[in-house]
């Protein structure tokens, strides 16, 4: 299971980049626990600041860009975590999500993290980031994580801010499990190798054939193709004839 | 293969100094542009079309060019871009058979969609309906040319009853097409139904993406059964700046770029230079840059260049035509022609079209017998046969 952080952190050691990491070893924990193993990786906005604002300008994506995109596609589970500015996402960590492909993130599952200076900030995530992510189709679980400066300070506020990483990296899982319609198999082990490999030519051998091993269908993880390779559509293969498109 | 310049005909301030030239003496320079590519032995001239500010030039290229053809002997003459979407296919279809007969057979056209919203709706039509005006007015233009008495109907425009273009195409061959288009597919796959030609402006965007689009035409245009994939008619554009010596380019060219229409006060000289086939410096490096594009789109037809934007003074602009056409454009003939395999076309005259047209040889649409596209018709309604027999 890939688990991928799409985080802005606007200097070094920042408190947002220290709540994603939080946020992605939980998860990490939570997916291990279940037997799956979890791969973790980073993107951090703050380096493609200057191309996003170059793509908004020219419509062209850098190298790094491109990367970036392709590693929200290939990711099985997002997690997204953004500074606060006069309650609202700073604007490059949205912008990210506005230049990205409509497909890439469709079927995905999502969590929102956000830091701030007070607990006032707390909905700003929430009311802003959450309906361009359900937008781009991508399936917000219903916690998020907020902290600010008191969470941080305190040990009751850190207590809580646990419980509330915790709670929200376990529906990531748990989404992302039954999204990938893949249960864990009797050795309590999973690999997306494998899964893939069951949703090739002999899936139907693969699920039909082995009750109680993997329970694999096409059907069972809506999105999952679809979003795979946002290029597709110069696939000489796949596209609309022209005889179709001049039949309106 | 044919090298020549396209211009987008922009007004634009002067950055360095602060002057802008008056629309009037932007259209007298963008003729004593055209005269001078002839001059110096360039092969083509290019026109867009655009009917908003600061484009002011090409608001109507079919008289640009007639102009144009009326002053030159042996210079092709073409569009980059007619907008198909927006230009009703009855005109572009009179229009252009009409320059066709005056420049004796020098006129080709690119279509393009033209991608400002705005401009839509004072030609009585919607972007959102882009690419559907692309299909079917293109589709219309094309029988326009082809058949006589024509009776059509569609969704865009008046039914047509018993119509025939006047005049007549030149040589009863309409003037070659090419598709243009930046990102669309369904642009790359037109062209290739049609054996038309497929043009990228390859200005904005990386060679990556580029060489996809021209990769799904050509392998389409081999399904459609026009040829092989590397027979495919491919034009690219490109865009120089030029001095002897190349820092003296860059510091020259910079403040133009910094404040160009479309891409200024977005990313530096620098990046654009090797993010998009953006070059400015010695006419050395332009031609490397330029022979390095068949690395990726294969041995193709047709080369433009933009150089004449973005407020340069006329003065630089013609300099610039004398770079391309002393040290630039002979260097390319002779590369461009080495290796290139006897079976691959050059990019179509007129001649060559009156040729193919009393050959029988002209394209058919969709694919002849013999294509993949026509075995794959023939199986689909075989298919289909069945299906009506089960029942």
């Amino acid at each position: 299971m890939k688990i991928l952080s799409v985080t802005t952190s606007l200097s070094e050691d920042s408190s947002t980049l220290k709540l994603a990491d939080r946020i992605l070893s939980a998860a990490a924990a939570a997916g291990e626990e279940q037997g799956w193993t979890v791969e973790t990786d980073h993107v951090n906005i703050r380096t493609l600041t200057t191309s996003l604002t170059d793509m908004t300008l020219t419509g062209f994506r850098s190298e790094e860009l491109e990367e970036a995109f392709a590693k929200v596609a290939e990711a099985d589970a997002i997690v997204t975590v953004t500074p606060v500015y006069k309650v609202a996402p700073v604007g490059v960590h949205t912008l990210f999500w506005q230049l990205i492909d409509d497909k890439a993130l469709a079927g995905t599952p999502v969590l929102i993290g956000a830091t701030g200076g007070t607990p006032r900030h707390s909905l700003a995530a929430d009311s802003m980031l959450r309906p361009v992510l359900s937008y781009l189709k991508g399936l917000v679980v219903p916690t998020s994580v907020f902290a600010a400066t008191d969470d941080w300070g305190s040990a009751e506020g850190g207590r809580s801010l646990g419980g509330r990483i915790r709670q929200a990296a376990e529906e990531l899982v748990a989404l992302t499990v039954s999204m990938r319609g893949l249960a864990v198999t009797e050795a309590g082990h999973a690999s997306d190798a494998e899964a893939d490999h069951a949703t090739g030519a002999e899936a139907g051998h693969a699920t039909g054939a082995e009750a109680g091993g993997f329970s694999v269908t096409e059907a069972g993880r809506p999105g999952a193709r679809s979003r795979r390779g946002v290029d597709d559509e110069f696939d000489p293969e796949l596209i609309t004839p022209f005889a179709q498109l001049l039949q309106g | 293969m044919e090298l020549g310049i396209f211009t987008i005909g922009d007004v634009t301030t002067d950055p360095t100094n602060g002057t802008t030239v008056s629309e009037h003496q932007r259209i007298k320079n963008t003729v004593e542009l055209a005269k001078k590519a002839e001059e110096v032995g360039l092969d083509v001239f290019a026109t867009g079309q655009h009917h908003n500010p600061p484009f002011v030039a090409p608001a109507n290229p079919p008289i640009l060019l007639a102009n144009i053809a009326a002053q030159t002997q042996t210079l092709r003459l073409s569009t980059a871009t007619t907008l198909i979407t927006t230009t009703d296919p009855v005109r572009i279809a009179e229009d252009y058979s009409y320059a066709q007969h005056l420049s004796e057979g020098r006129i080709s056209l690119i279509m393009g969609r033209g991608n400002t919203g705005p401009v839509y709706p004072w030609f009585g039509k919607d972007i959102r309906s882009g690419i559907p005006l692309a299909v079917e007015n293109y589709n219309l233009l094309y029988r326009l040319w082809r058949e006589r008495n024509l009776d059509w109907e569609g969704r865009f425009r008046t039914p047509l009853g018993g119509f025939t273009v006047t005049p007549w195409p030149l040589d009863d061959v309409p003037p070659f097409v090419w598709h243009g288009s930046i990102r669309s597919p369904e642009i790359a796959e037109q062209a290739a139904y049609y054996g038309d030609g497929f043009f990228h402006n390859n200005i904005f965007w990386p060679t990556s993406h580029t060489a996809r689009m021209v990769q799904l035409y050509r392998q389409r245009y081999e399904y459609y059964g026009h040829g092989a994939a590397r027979q495919a008619i491919v034009g690219l554009g490109g865009q120089v700046f030029m001095r002897k010596n190349s820092q003296d380019a860059v510091r020259e060219f910079r403040p133009y770029f910094d404040n160009a229409p479309v891409y200024g006060h977005g990313p530096s000289l620098e990046d654009f230079s090797t993010q998009t086939p953006l070059t400015v410096g010695s006419p050395q490096q332009v031609i490397e840059r330029t022979l390095s594009f068949r690395e990726w789109a294969g041995d193709y037809q047709r080369q433009l260049f933009l150089i004449d934007h973005a407020g340069l003074p006329q003065k630089t602009v013609l300099e610039q035509l004398d770079l391309l056409g002393e040290e630039v454009i002979p260097v390319l003939r002779k590369e461009f022609a080495k290796n290139r395999p006897a079976d691959v076309p050059d990019a179509p005259t007129h001649e060559s079209l009156v040729a193919r047209h009393r050959a029988g040889r002209d394209p058919i649409p969709g694919g002849g017998e013999g294509s993949r596209a026509h075995a794959d018709r023939l199986a689909r309604e075989a298919e289909a046969e069945t299906g009506v027999n089960r029942k």
